[in-house]
């Protein structure tokens, strides 16, 4: 049963990697509605949470930070997809991604 | 004559691909309202032809993941060839009507069924009726995950479970961080996040889906001597490929969004970043990997896995468990049709045959949609509430008689 063994070698990097972008990428993203929130005065656990709070700088500046880690996630994703098209791929052995021709 | 058949039954398919596949991009997204119905088909459909287009890997030689009509290079096999490669048609014809007859039943009874493993049933059912049991690639050679069981079966087991567990993890944090924050920055924030990764997989289906059909056409152009160029497909199959994928999805297969977006679980938009995200990345990475899977089985286990992840959420285990039957008979079913379309169109012989063949996929698709105005789920009643309606037993699946 060779197959299993590839598809079970490959269900682990897709797990692994899965976890990293799929599940790690959005929870940057709530966190990073969090700190606006923070940022933007008291965070508040009722509805009437509008009345604004102390400002703080810092949690808005950590907010956006944390959304353009999260865009910069996207636009990775989004040049694998066109990359593979043409014929290139995303190569990750300098741990920043490269493209490389197939 | 037959290969104008081969050509309008392979658009035909690649239009059921695009509105059965809407709902896995977009059901979430739809159903916390993050965006209007005909806005999220419009959104998926333009994404899917700006997909479509992106790729220019020519993938002339899909076919060989499941059944050996081609050699390696994509071009047909020789011996199919000998009667002016009109055998070779027929399985095609065969096999893409099979794949469009359990296309369009799963969508009549609302059930999100992967289109790639009803193209495949189809294909492989055509090949054994054809050419018999060696005529199917069943398990590759060993040099690397393909055949039947490599490309279609094992996938089919893995992939929803490793994107449910993506997504249980991303949305059970999600709601911990998130926990008492004012509902004006979640509101908006995870609206975009759903929109976005949504968008993702959307131009994901429009890369990958799009090639199968532009690879079967011009598969049945070469057999039939209209074209020899390995390497390139003719620019009017791309553009005619491109725009069937991307009009299906934008008529937007309602039934299946509905099952998906509201009868599995009722999804908020925390849930539906989480869903949707984890649904992209594990489809990205997977093709990076040369991991196949089908879109379909990845967005639904993960719309499980945001069902499981949210803190007090329920799952309707009896419409995933239908759900998971449909994927289980897809293949034998698609492949049951392809089969019998085969004999059919092989027992009354040549262009008639073929005729024939098409004629009974007229009927079927016909009456399919004849059935499907009585209980028509729509952009209107999408949305309604799914406990409510089911209760009215009018038709397999909940939907207001209203219209």
């Amino acid at each position: 049963m060779h197959n299993l063994d590839f598809a079970l070698t490959g269900a682990w990097q897709v797990l692994l990697a899965g976890l990293a972008l799929g599940a790690g990428l959005p929870i940057l993203f709530a966190l990073g509605i969090r700190s606006l929130a923070w940022g933007a005065g008291e965070a508040s656990v009722n509805t009437s949470g509008v009345t604004a709070g102390t400002k703080r700088p810092l949690g808005t500046a950590l907010g956006y930070a944390l959304f353009a880690v999260v865009v910069l996630g996207v636009l990775l994703g989004l040049t694998f997809i066109v990359a593979s098209g043409f014929g290139y791929k995303l190569d990750f052995s300098h741990i920043y991604p490269t493209l490389v021709e197939k | 004559m037959i290969l104008a058949l081969v050509v309008i039954t392979a658009l035909a398919f690649d239009f059921t691909n695009g509105f059965h596949d809407t709902a896995n991009a977009m059901a979430t997204s739809i159903a916390t309202k993050a965006l209007r119905p005909k806005t999220a088909v419009a959104l998926s459909g333009v994404l899917n032809l700006v997909g479509a287009f992106l790729s220019v890997e020519v993938a002339l030689t899909v076919t060989n993941a499941v059944v050996k009509i081609q050699d390696k290079s994509g071009a047909p096999k020789a011996e199919l060839l000998a009667d002016g490669g009109s055998g070779l048609l027929l399985i095609i014809l065969a096999g893409l009507v099979g794949g469009i007859v359990w296309n369009l039943l799963t969508w009549l009874l609302g059930l999100p069924s992967s289109s790639s493993h009803a193209l495949f049933g189809g294909l492989v059912g055509a090949t054994l009726a054809g050419l018999g049991v060696a005529g199917v690639n069943w398990n590759g050679d060993g040099s690397k995950l393909d055949g039947v069981v490599g490309k279609v079966l094992l996938p089919a087991v893995i992939s929803p479970v490793i994107a449910g567990v993506v997504a249980v993890a991303g949305t059970w944090v999600i709601f911990k961080i998130t926990a008492g924050v004012a509902a004006r920055f979640t509101e908006k924030g995870f609206r975009w996040g759903q929109i976005g990764s949504a968008s993702l997989v959307s131009l994901a289906h429009g890369t990958n889906d799009a090639q199968k059909t532009m690879g079967v056409i011009t598969l049945a152009l070469i057999a039939s001597g209209h074209w020899d160029d390995l390497e390139n497909i003719p620019l009017w199959v791309k553009v005619s490929a491109a725009l069937a994928i991307a009009l299906g999805t934008y008529l937007g297969g309602w039934r299946i969004i509905r099952t998906l977006g509201k009868g599995i679980t009722d999804i908020t938009p925390p849930q539906g970043t989480a869903a949707q995200s984890g649904a992209a990345a594990v489809i990205l990475a997977s093709s990076h990997l040369g991991f196949a899977l089908s879109t379909t089985h990845v967005a639904t286990g993960s719309v499980i896995g945001s069902g499981l992840g949210r803190p007090g959420a329920t799952v309707r285990w009896a419409v995933a468990g239908r759900m998971v039957l449909a994927w289980l008979i897809t293949l034998p079913s698609a492949g049951l049709v392809g089969a019998a379309m085969w004999w059919v169109g092989d027992a009354v012989g040549g262009m008639a045959g073929a005729l024939v063949v098409f004629a009974l996929l007229v009927a079927a698709s016909g009456a399919m949609y004849l059935r499907s105005r009585s209980g028509k789920v729509d952009h209107e009643n999408v949305n309604d509430d799914w406990d409510g309606v089911a209760a009215q037993p009018v038709t397999p699946i909940p939907a207001a008689a209203a219209n």
